[in-house]
């Protein structure tokens, strides 16, 4: 009893065909285009070759096609290393071009287990609501061409192997939930780098030319997410922190070193933490999008256990490994804190630092002369803030290009600037006069969605601004931009640019541009509001919340007693299985005029007028006729109108469906006034519920 | 015997007195879960491998909708087990008759597939170990008839073997099965062999028939045969003795009526008297003669007609040595 040679179902190659071609749909803007192309020839012959209009390619052809197209792929990717795109898309071009060589059952079978793989290979890219129902879908196309190779009868048919494929993926997703949630989940066995996607947006990155932070202003593409356990602080105190640049080139800030050199000195010699807090910290859970970049933002003064997270000198977060899919990580952080009271040689020196040569003379003379007629260095700053409050400054997303001497430029003559010039030029305002400052990047603000309660932040959010460190008092906060425009951290970048040509210019028909009409706004709230939800409980499910969900559950014994769960569940996967299943099914062939009748006749058994075996409906109403003479006339009626109808309709099988029809509505008519005499509907009611037989 | 071979023997040996014992031969059997088993098929153990690797993957990566779909697979792979296993279960088979056949021809047995529940049984594979494979479903109705091949090579009762009834439905992940011994047979006719009976047919052809030939005296002669003549006028006994067709002219009723006699053909192996014998049962009662038998401790009437003929056939196929005719 050998299957291996036997023929493909035709209906299996179109089910197939539809399940590829939906499985590959996420990846065409991922693959070169000549892959799609190619794919699309390939399934396009392997059509014609279902349509009987060509044959199987010659061997040549597909070894010439391999042989141009494998080189090619590998080229294509070598710029991006070989990684898992070129996996995917090797294992994409292998899938179709096993179509054109796909003459049995066996072959089949190959190309339906590599098409379930593919159908996970798009998570590696994106776990959204949409990722997840698009795999579904896939899966039950796949399920359904399995389904069709071992249905050789009259059901061989879409809708009934469409039925019977969603039926089996539906029946499975409760024990595929509790498998979810209850099969222990392990660390990675061992390491692998992920793809770097080209399309996503960068974020926030590690140097600052001023000007630089205005392309995100463009963007309305998420950040990232918090959710705060308590009460979200007010806006104007949500600066996320990300990176310090504490090194000035005239142009260009940057931040010192690299972040990998830095994680791995700490995790070398750990640093102890040097912040004071003073009062309750706040505590709340981040979810970033993808940056490509190795730190992460929190609020100032942050505390993280999440692995994989180091603090540096400057109190910014750094990661291991640059950020490139979702990623979560939980963070407190006291609002009110003290941190560096004393600050180290090192330190001092590289928030003093200055570019070589004397590039800006009006900006040094200024602040000299701002320093001598203030009582302290704290009232130095306050000063210089009071100057970007009181002259002609304007914020602005499309300031002016600046030359060499930038800050005296930007100080002095065009005075229009985003929140980089205003940072740059404060810091190096202090660092002339010897107080140690340094920039700050991250993001300021958020939106509240209250569908969820959490704060999302956008690229539009981001900023910078500066930090000044004075005796005593340690580092502290300085926002010149609020001095500038106040309500940009009051009320959000949004109430103050949305008139402005460039605000989220690149956000193309994003639902930010309706953030005005009421209802689209709502709407748009309580879609992220899902996605998030979905994020935080679902794509986030792993060993830490498996093991904090099992603990609330089991308390000490969570090993034993997931493996205990886990065993029942599947236990009773088959009892309730099997009974469901396994139970005697019901008929359910009955032609709609013996449906009719059948009611009747169960009815009028209950009366005490059981049909007997083998008794013609003719016969058994001359029986009742003689028993019971009231119903002798409906009966009769009846009796005649289902003959009429179950055999005679072969012959008159031809006769319009239409008379049909109006002969069904008859029969159903007088079936019902003979039924109502039989019982009252309360009685009815009961025999249908099986209380009274 | 090889070592492996005799392993394999001693095993297959094991499992028949288990299957005996577990599944002893009836008439009728309701296929349920005393007697189903159910083992993964390979394309089962290829959709494991591929959830597997989705698996592995799914750590690797901390993919969680990865693992969804690998746990997805799994379901689908265990809830199969059900429906594969309800595609047999609440099935009767029942055997039928089984129509003789002459040896050398493929024996056709038949069984009767019944619903026992309600439901539909799709995609039923039953035959032989080794043997061409009848599909059978139970969409709509309620009982089926299956033919089941098997070579009949030699003449004599054809015992089947163990009947395998198997699916792979709904998804060809898991092969439930049954190997169940419906005590099925079939009789197996001597393949016809043309070829003449012997010159001592009239010596040989004795006792009553002989007596009651004896009296015709108005025998005319025999004038070759043409095309339209009564075949009944057919002078068999010569054609038989290779003279070729020929015709009797003013015929004696009792002259028409032969006995094949097993003693007519000497020198001939057992089997292939039986064989030529077969071949005059068929010739004779073709052309409508009447017709005895005499085998050794077998003897059967002059007669004609399908009974007749099937009572022939039947001394033909269990004729067993000089014991008379096997049960």
């Amino acid at each position: 009893m050998s299957d291996a040679r036997e023929q493909i179902p035709r209906i299996s190659i179109l089910w197939l065909l539809a399940a590829l071609l939906l499985l590959i749909l996420p990846h065409a803007t991922r693959l070169p285009i000549w892959v799609s192309i190619l794919l699309l020839a390939c399934m396009g012959w392997r059509l014609l070759i279902f349509a009987g209009r060509l044959g199987f390619p010659q061997r040549w052809l597909k070894m010439l096609i391999v042989i141009i197209a494998l080189p090619l792929t590998v080229m294509q990717y070598r710029s991006l290393g070989i990684g898992l795109d070129t996996a995917v898309c090797l294992l994409i071009l292998g899938v179709v071009f096993k179509l054109l060589e796909m003459r049995d059952r066996r072959d089949i079978q190959i190309v339906i287990a590599l098409s379930y793989v593919l159908a996970m290979l798009s998570f590696i890219y994106t776990q959204t609501i949409l990722a997840t129902l698009h795999a579904i879908l896939c899966f039950i196309l796949i399920t359904a061409t399995m389904l069709s190779l071992y249905r050789d009868n009259a059901r061989n048919t879409i809708r009934d192997n469409g039925r019977l494929a969603v039926t089996l993926v539906l029946q499975s997703i409760p024990l595929t939930i509790a498998l979810f949630v209850l099969v222990p989940r392990i660390s990675p066995l061992w390491s692998m780098p992920l793809p770097v996607s080209s399309s996503t947006n960068m974020g926030v990155s590690d140097e600052m030319t001023p000007g630089d932070i205005t392309n995100l202003g463009r963007s309305s593409a998420l950040a990232f997410r918090v959710s705060f356990s308590g009460d979200a602080p007010a806006h104007e105190d949500l600066y996320w922190r990300g990176l310090v640049l504490d090194f000035f080139d005239g142009r260009t800030w940057r931040r010192a070193g690299s972040t990998l050199q830095t994680y791995q000195m700490i995790q070398r010699f750990p640093s102890t933490f040097r912040g004071v807090p003073i009062g309750e910290p706040v505590a709340y859970d981040v979810i970033l999008e993808p940056t490509q970049q190795s730190w992460v933002y929190a609020l100032q003064l942050a505390e993280t256990r999440s692995d994989g997270i180091v603090q540096d000198r400057n109190y910014a977060l750094i990661t291991e490994k640059p950020i490139t899919q979702r990623y979560r990580y939980q963070v407190r952080s006291h609002l009110q804190h003290q941190s560096d009271l004393d600050l180290s040689a090192p330190l001092r020196a590289r928030a003093l630092q200055l570019p070589e040569g004397d590039l800006n003379p009006r900006t040094a003379a200024l602040a000299a002369q701002m320093r001598s007629e203030a009582a302290s260095d704290m009232d130095y700053a306050t000063a210089v803030l009071r100057l970007f409050r009181e002259e002609p400054f304007y914020y602005t997303l499309t300031p002016p290009a600046l030359g060499d001497e930038s800050i005296d430029e930007f100080m002095f003559t065009t005075q229009e600037g985003f929140c980089g010039h205003y940072a740059g030029s404060f810091v190096y305002m202090m660092r002339e006069v010897g107080i140690p400052a340094r920039v700050v990047v991250g993001y300021q603000g958020g939106e509240y969605n209250p569908y969820e309660d959490y704060t999302l932040v956008y690229q539009y959010n981001a900023h910078a601004w500066a930090e000044a460190w004075f005796e005593g008092e340690g580092w502290v906060r300085f926002d010149p931009t609020a001095a500038v425009a106040p309500e940009r951290i009051t009320l959000g970048v949004e109430s103050i640019f949305a008139d402005q040509p460039g605000f989220l210019e690149d956000a193309g028909f994003s639902m930010m541009r309706f953030r005005d009409t009421q209802w689209l706004n709502t709407l748009r709230l309580r879609l992220d509001a899902m996605d998030y939800a979905w994020n935080r409980w679902v794509v986030s499910y792993d060993e830490d919340m498996q093991n904090q969900l099992l603990g609330s559950w089991f308390g000490e014994n969570a090993r034993q007693g997931l493996l205990l769960t886990l065993g029942s569940v599947i236990v009773l996967f088959f009892i309730l299985g099997g009974w469901l299943l396994l139970r005697k099914g019901q008929y359910r062939q009955h032609d709609p005029a013996s449906r009719i009748y059948l009611a009747l006749l169960r009815e009028l058994a209950v009366c005490g007028l059981p049909r007997k075996r083998g008794e013609g409906p003719g016969a058994y109403c001359r029986r009742v006729a003689a028993l019971r003479p009231e119903y002798a006339e409906q009966l009769q009626q009846v009796t005649t109108q289902f003959e009429a109808l179950a055999y005679l309709q072969t012959s008159a099988a031809a006769a319009a469906d239409s008379s049909r029809l109006g002969q069904l509505r008859a029969l159903e008519e007088g079936s019902w006034q003979l039924r109502r005499r039989l019982l009252s509907p309360w009685r009815r009611l009961l025999v249908t519920l099986g209380v009274v037989r | 015997m090889t070592p492996v071979a005799a392993v394999n023997h001693w095993f297959s040996q094991r499992m028949q007195r288990w299957l005996a014992a577990r599944l002893p031969a009836v008439t009728q059997i309701r296929l349920d879960r005393r007697n189903i088993f159910i083992l993964p098929t390979g394309p089962g153990l290829l959709f494991l491998a591929a959830s597997t690797l989705i698996f592995i993957t799914a750590i690797n990566y901390i993919l969680s909708m990865a693992f969804g779909l690998a746990f997805l697979m799994i379901s689908v792979f265990l809830l199969s087990i059900l429906y594969t296993f309800r595609n047999l279960q609440q099935l009767s088979l029942r055997r039928l008759p089984a129509e003789p056949v002459f040896a050398g021809q493929e024996a056709a047995f038949m069984v009767l597939l019944q619903r026992e529940g309600k439901r539909a049984h799709e995609m039923l594979e039953l035959g032989f170990p080794g043997q061409r494979v009848s599909l059978a479903n139970l969409l709509d109705d309620v009982e089926v008839r299956v033919p089941l091949y098997l070579p009949a090579p030699q003449r004599g009762l054809l015992k089947a073997p163990r009947l395998r009834v198997q699916t792979r439905f709904p998804l060809g992940l898991w092969r439930a099965w049954s190997i169940v011994d419906l005590s099925m047979q079939c009789i197996v006719f001597p393949a016809p062999v043309p070829g003449p009976l012997s010159g001592r047919a009239n010596a040989t052809a004795s006792g009553q028939s002989e007596a009651s030939v004896a009296g015709t005296e108005d025998f005319q002669g025999l004038r070759s045969y043409q095309p339209g003549d009564s075949l009944k006028q057919v002078a068999w006994k010569s054609f038989a003795r290779g003279q070729g067709l020929q015709v009797k002219q003013f015929v004696d009723q009792a002259d028409d009526r032969l006995m094949l006699d097993w003693a007519m053909l000497p020198g001939l192996e057992p089997e292939e008297r039986l064989s030529r014998l077969c071949h005059w049962v068929l010739e004779l009662e073709r052309s409508g003669v009447d017709y005895g038998l005499r085998l050794p401790g077998v003897e059967i009437d002059m007669g004609r007609g399908a009974e007749h003929r099937l009572r022939a056939l039947t001394a033909l196929a269990l004729w067993n040595g000089h014991k008379g005719v096997s049960s």
